[in-house]
């Protein structure tokens, strides 16, 4: 009960802002947003405490159920889904991008919100997929219209690339669930994973294959993430946060919960490609940082090579994989919304974050600023303590020992790769802190950079407190997730 | 519970201490305060020491991985972190006086405490992640500290430089931790060494019933010996790089732009002693593989020696001491790569004791010295320790301690320590004993001369005395402190925390002609003059570059990574998303092309779909039949 109010709060907020309440003010429409995602966030607490769950028929004649509920995998998603979407209706007192009505904005902040809720809660395959859709269409309004004004066509262009890049993947997953369903004859995921694809026959791999390909998509895997970049740089800053911080997850939530549950032989026969194109990912990302201009465009290339890590944990199979993949998954949630608050609202008063531009160092004209990047730099750069590091570290442990029917000499190899591209992150992370925070292109005669002060300081303080607790006290979601990923490898 | 209150305190202080930042007075109680509570609480820790003993971490499974996150503590660690304790709250008591103008003091105290808590977590670990933990987080605080001036571009450059030649090294220590812990399925350090030694008595008795070779090795689940060679090999990388040895080694003299209380810090008992330390903490699994000893062997004979002639040739001073700290970090180094399996690598770490205190104090005192005489360049450093008695004292024992000088200073008792190993070593084992000993004795020349030379310059009699201006007492009292325990420090023998053998008196004997004849060099040129411009004139602007490794480092590494960058980036927007454009312009095209044809003239169009078709049919005809 507690989880489908979970759902319906911020899906009626967000529709009551879009539709009857278009026209209100920026101050009335973002109490309400705030109230709604705080009440979102209560209620998923609630969820998680009550383990609340709901299950009643919904299409009967396709054998689709109302089914929605949670469970160790989930959790840590479903929190930190509610808890962006506080920050990102908080940081509206920041910042409402032009374009349109404020209440637009919000009510599609909380749409895409409602939509990752569902996709991180939907027991049954194909509501899974209709939530996983339900966020595409506020997510490109948020793009194109409230996007970076400098620009329109690239707005225009980035918006419609994220739409159709990411719907082509959705049909290739459409494609893999519809066949999985008809083969199985049930669209229940837990039905189907504790089968394991006992029932799809021959056809396991051809499901495996499409949903990993329709999946990667979102993640995003190299080589299919260019979509990534233009969207990042283009979109708002809240919008930005939500795509790194809740959408990348829905990619590789998915991933987890479809096609490593469901088919695991056809998983582990793509494995290695899929854990060569993770490290492959980590390498280029972390060398188009090195040279990349635009610091939001190389914040969006880092988020490629953090995925490759957890991609590669994901690949390995084992119950440590899993777990490294899962916490990497978290992880970079929080550390890439801190680094996106961040540098979007560099953005704002820069007016744009060109590194080639000189400009007065953060550290003497922002120092709270200046801290926090520094901070969220180093988290990137997966600096033990703070978030990044376990799940990096456990995704190399995972490549040295995979499970045991993946071949072992690929992922060494790639382990090595992945530690060889963990240099890198620090080489371009010091790029950034050399330009921007110590000062390496100095303009004595700019302006001063304004510091951080009020709702900004909190969303980056609550941001910054989340990314040294992952980093501190990893003993905690490691074990929210453990019993849920022994029962995904089968281990229990 | 002791080790987490060490490790813990000043982390705290220094989380504290960054809230506190902006009120000097207050940073600087919180920066001095833990610091002398640390102190009490490692010295009490020592004296209770007995024995190892674990403390129990949070611990956490990931998966069949055990990651119990213990810390251990044992008379050995207890005299390194009461070492450490020591020297950080001598930086701390200094500082508040060396930094008391600076605006961003708070920070600098702040930074040196969480370096002075990862260092400590580093050396009480008795888990690899948490040896990792503090062993990156030391870089990134060395980035911090190093770059503490960054309106300065060259300090901005050296700690990039800092952390990054260190970072790059640490990939060896991470896919070694990851591999060692996989051995043993657990991080643990106690299990990983069990999983990772030969069992040689076991292997013996096997041998000894007629087994074949193989087969006594699979009978005692010995580990798989090349691949333990190979961990073993990426760890001393990292090693060799956090401990600015050869081929790493130039970051640590750039790293001088750095305050001086830091650089006393990093070089002294922290940063590159934590190779040391971890090799210590892993050194039955090492003891056992000749590969990984002979590499580090090599490594660092070739260290000693060259940095102990760069130290000689520098123009500066400081620059001078950080090569002495390369050099004799390599001594210690070779101690644990050179001493006999049975020896253990407690003469290097002996050393590691005595340098952390006479380095410190030595930096310590040339900071002062500098800060008088307004420059750290040989020429502007003469006789500037005139400016205060303590610095006369300091520069006599110090010097007299980075030479060696066989029982008057505690750095004499250790290096005869390390050579009277590494001759265990040369006739005892296959190490690189042979190699390390010839090296030893080399550098030990080599040091007594730059020594000299270093004494000679900062004590010659210059006309006007400089001034030492609003010293204050605690900082001679730090100075008085650490002179005294360098003298004394030779005592912590007697206290059993170190294992070294009784010495025979013929490496004093030795130590003493070889000292001799550097101090004979390098007084060639008379009481009067700076031995390097006589000897060494010519060399000396060559090293102060470092004989070009930072000019290496660019060609090699630097500008091939960024080329590879540049390619990347360029193929990630023309191909990797070409075939995203050119779908779009595909399908715009398709679309032109059906809007024309249902437009077009219906008989052509017609014909056209049915031609189309027929293709169609045909083409699949084909397939189906194949």
């Amino acid at each position: 009960m507690v989880v489908s109010l979970l759902l319906a709060l911020p899906a009626a907020a967000g529709l009551w802002l879009l539709t009857g309440a278009r026209g209100l003010d920026v101050r009335p429409a973002r109490r309400t947003a705030l109230a709604a995602a705080v009440g979102t966030l209560v209620l998923a607490v609630a969820v998680v405490v009550a383990d609340s769950a709901v299950d009643r028929p919904w299409l009967p004649e396709l054998g689709v159920r109302w089914s929605f509920g949670v469970d160790g995998v989930s959790v840590p998603l479903v929190l930190l889904t509610a808890a962006v979407g506080v920050l990102v209706a908080g940081h509206a007192w920041v910042e409402v991008p032009a374009g349109g009505s404020p209440a637009t904005f919000l009510g599609c902040l909380l749409l895409v919100e409602a939509g990752a809720l569902a996709t991180f809660t939907a027991r049954d395959a194909v509501l899974f997929f209709v939530a996983f859709e339900v966020v595409l269409v506020p997510m490109w309004l948020l793009i194109s219209r409230y996007g970076d004004g400098h620009d329109p066509r690239a707005r225009t262009g980035a918006a419609q690339r994220f739409v159709l890049y990411t719907a082509v993947g959705s049909t290739v997953m459409l494609v893999g669930i519809l066949l999985l369903v008809a083969r199985a004859g049930t669209s229940d995921l837990v039905a189907l994973a504790a089968a394991r694809g006992s029932g799809l026959g021959g056809a396991g791999f051809a499901v495996a294959l499409l949903l990993v390909v329709g999946l990667a998509v979102k993640v995003p895997v190299f080589p299919l993430h260019t979509w990534l970049p233009p969207a990042h740089t283009t979109a708002p800053t809240a919008g930005s946060v939500l795509l790194a911080a809740v959408l990348l997850k829905m990619g590789t939530y998915g991933l987890v919960r479809l096609p490593v549950s469901v088919t695991p032989d056809g998983v582990a026969t793509l494995a290695p490609a899929l854990a060569v194109a993770g490290t492959v990912g980590i390498l280029w990302g972390g060398l188009v940082c090195l040279v990349e201009r635009d610091l939001k465009r190389l914040v969006a290339y880092s988020s490629v090579a953090h995925m490759g890590f957890v991609v590669l944990a994901l690949a390995t199979g084992s119950e440590t994989g899993l777990q490294a993949a899962l916490y990497g998954n978290v992880a970079h949630g929080a550390v890439s919304a801190l680094l996106f608050v961040l540098v979007g609202g560099l953005k704002q008063r820069w007016g744009s974050v060109d590194l080639a531009v000189r400009r007065p160092a953060l550290r003497e004209t922002s120092p709270r600023l200046g801290f926090l990047l520094l901070l969220g730099l180093a988290a990137s750069l997966g600096l033990p303590g703070l978030a990044g590091f376990w799940g990096e570290w456990l995704a190399l442990y995972a490549a040295w020992v995979p499970a045991g029917d993946r071949p072992r000499v690929v992922f060494v190899t790639c382990a090595v790769l992945a530690a060889v591209g963990a240099a890198l992150a620090a080489a371009y992370a010091l790029r950034v802190a050399g330009i921007v925070w110590a000062g390496d292109r100095p303009d004595p005669e700019a302006a001063r950079t304004p510091d951080t002060t009020g709702p900004e300081r909190w969303v980056l303080g609550v941001l910054a407190v989340a990314v040294v607790a992952l980093g501190v006290a990893p003993m905690v979601l490691l074990t929210t997730t453990g019993d849920a990923v022994a029962r995904i490898v089968g281990a229990r | 519970m002791t080790p987490w209150v060490l490790v813990g305190v000043p982390a705290l202080a220094a989380l504290v201490g960054l809230a506190v930042r902006a009120d000097d007075r207050v940073a600087r109680f919180a920066a001095v305060a833990p610091g002398g509570f640390t102190l009490l609480v490692a010295v009490v820790g020592w004296a209770e020491a007995d024995g190892s003993t674990l403390t129990e971490g949070p611990g956490l499974r990931a998966g069949a991985l055990a990651v119990p996150l213990d810390l251990v503590l044992d008379p050995t660690r207890a005299a390194l972190a009461t070492v450490v304790v020591l020297v950080a709250l001598a930086v701390q008591v200094y500082s508040t006086w060396y930094l008391a103008t600076d605006d961003r003091y708070g920070q600098f105290a702040a930074t040196v405490s969480l370096f002075t808590a990862a260092m400590l977590l580093v050396v009480l670990s008795a888990d690899l992640v948490l040896t990792l933990v503090g062993w990156e987080v030391m870089g990134w605080c060395s980035y911090l500290l190093v770059g503490h001036w960054s309106r300065r571009p060259f300090a901005r450059r050296a700690a990039l430089k800092a952390f990054l030649v260190t970072r790059v090294a640490d990939v060896g220590v991470v896919l070694a931790f990851v591999g060692l812990a996989a051995g043993a399925t657990s991080t643990s350090i106690p299990d990983v060494v069990s999983a990772w030694v030969q069992p040689t008595d076991c292997i013996d008795a096997a041998l000894g019933q007629g087994l074949y070779p193989s087969e006594a090795f699979a009978a005692c689940s010995a580990p798989d010996g090349r691949l333990r060679a190979v961990l073993l090999v990426l760890l001393v990388v990292g090693v060799l790089g956090k401990s600015a040895q050869v081929p790493f080694q130039d970051w640590l003299a750039d790293a001088m732009e750095g305050p001086t209380p830091a650089s006393a810090l990093i070089h002294a008992a922290t940063m590159v002693a934590a190779g040391t330390v971890v090799l210590g903490s892993l050194y039955p699994a090492l003891a056992d593989s000749p590969t990984a000893r002979w590499v580090l062997g090599v490594a660092v004979s070739v260290t000693m020696l060259f940095a102990a002639l760069l130290a000689f040739a520098q123009s500066d001073l400081k620059r001078m001491l950080a090569w002495s700290t390369v050099s004799q970090v390599a001594v210690v180094l070779s101690a644990v790569a050179a001493a006999p399996p049975e020896a253990g690598p407690d003469a290097g770490l002996l050393h590691l004791f005595a340098h952390a205190l006479f380095k410190s104090l030595l930096f310590l005192a040339i900071g002062w010295a500098a800060l008088a005489a307004g420059d750290t360049a040989a020429t502007a450093l003469r006789g500037s320790a005139g400016a205060a008695p303590v610095l006369r004292s300091a520069f006599l024992v110090g010097f007299l301690s980075l030479a060696g000088v066989p029982l008057v200073v505690v750095g004499g008792l250790s290096k005869e320590n390390v050579l009277a190993v590494s001759w265990d070593g040369a006739v005892g084992s296959d190490g690189p004993g042979v190699l390390v000993l010839v090296a030893l004795v080399v550098t030990s020349a080599v040091t007594a001369a730059y020594s000299v030379r270093g004494y000679l310059v900062l004590t010659a009699h210059v006309r006007r005395a400089p001034s030492a201006a609003g010293v204050t007492a605690a900082v001679r009292a730090v100075l008085w402190t650490l002179a005294g325990l360098t003298v004394l420090g030779g005592l912590v023998v007697l206290t059993g925390a170190f294992t070294v053998e009784p010495m025979s008196p013929l490496w004093v004997l030795l130590s003493v002609l070889v000292i001799g004849v550097g101090v004979a060099v390098a007084l060639r040129g008379g009481l009067d003059r700076d031995p390097a411009e006589v000897l060494a004139r010519r060399l000396t602007p060559a090293a102060d570059r470092g004989l070009g490794a930072d000019l290496l480092y660019r060609r090699l590494v630097a500008r091939p990574v960024l080329r590879l960058a540049r390619v990347v980036a360029f193929v990630d927007t023309e191909v990797v998303d070409g075939y995203v454009r050119a779908a779009a312009v595909g399908t715009r095209a398709a679309g032109w092309a059906g809007d024309r044809l249902h437009r077009g003239e219906r008989p052509s169009a017609g014909v056209g779909l049915v031609l189309a078709a027929v293709v169609l049919l045909g083409l699949a005809g084909v397939l189906a039949w194949s």
